[in-house]
């Protein structure tokens, strides 16, 4: 693991979740949505978590001092609350909006897909500003 | 002191540049990221206790040479 194939997993990570939700907000016809194929972003974080987690405990250690030193954890620390508060707020706002009045399975269905959506989005995009910011800083910060 | 956290003042450049340290040289050392060097430097992270005291023994100084608290 160094900090180029970290940088190019975690940014793929993003620009899946973030290509999904927008596939998703705008139909955009790319690919049959809803469907099976929505795994895709999820199988690929399990797949990374995965990766970091085993270069974490038995990669080099040398290497590790410097890929996951307190700096680093700090900048994911303090990205990963940002995306869970934004994830509360939109969260909030969507059960908000929801006509509870006539509510029915499609309304429903469609109030999962605008959370999946969402989620995606923050979280892709953090994902992404983490992947960039990580591996310019690791180069020239 | 150089340029400074708001909770914490810091001296480590120029006890780097004394000792005629890069950034990737000290981070080799004190087993860190050269950001992180870079980041403690320019005041934009506090180091842990543990990273204080390594690079307080590298250069062969109390930490309170490197660090200090603000006045107020």
């Amino acid at each position: 693991m160094n900090f180029y194939i970290r940088f190019l997993m975690l940014f793929l990570c993003g620009v899946v979740q973030v290509f999904f939700a927008i596939h998703l907000l705008l139909d955009l016809g790319i690919l049959q949505l809803p469907s099976d194929l929505m795994f895709i972003p999820g199988i690929l974080i399990i797949l990374t978590s995965t990766v970091l987690v085993l270069s974490y405990y038995y990669g080099n250690e040398g290497i590790n001092n410097k890929l996951y030193d307190e700096y680093a954890a700090d900048r994911f620390y303090r990205l990963g609350n940002l995306g869970y508060a934004l994830n509360g707020i939109g969260l909030f706002i969507i059960f908000s909006i929801q006509d509870y009045q006539n509510w029915d399975i499609q309304i429903a269905s469609n109030m999962i897909l605008q959370i999946a959506a969402y989620a995606w989005l923050v979280f892709g995009v953090l994902l992404i500003w983490f992947a960039i910011g990580d591996y310019r800083e690791s180069q020239h910060g | 002191m150089g340029k400074n956290h708001y909770k914490l003042l810091n001296n480590l450049e120029q006890y780097r540049k004394k000792a005629g340290l890069t950034q990737e040289e000290l981070s080799n050392e004190a087993d860190v990221s050269r950001k992180s060097i870079n980041a403690i430097e320019n005041g934009i992270y506090v180091p842990s206790t543990v990273l204080a005291l390594k690079i307080s023994k590298i250069f062969n100084c109390k930490v309170e040479d490197l660090f200090e608290l603000p006045k107020n």
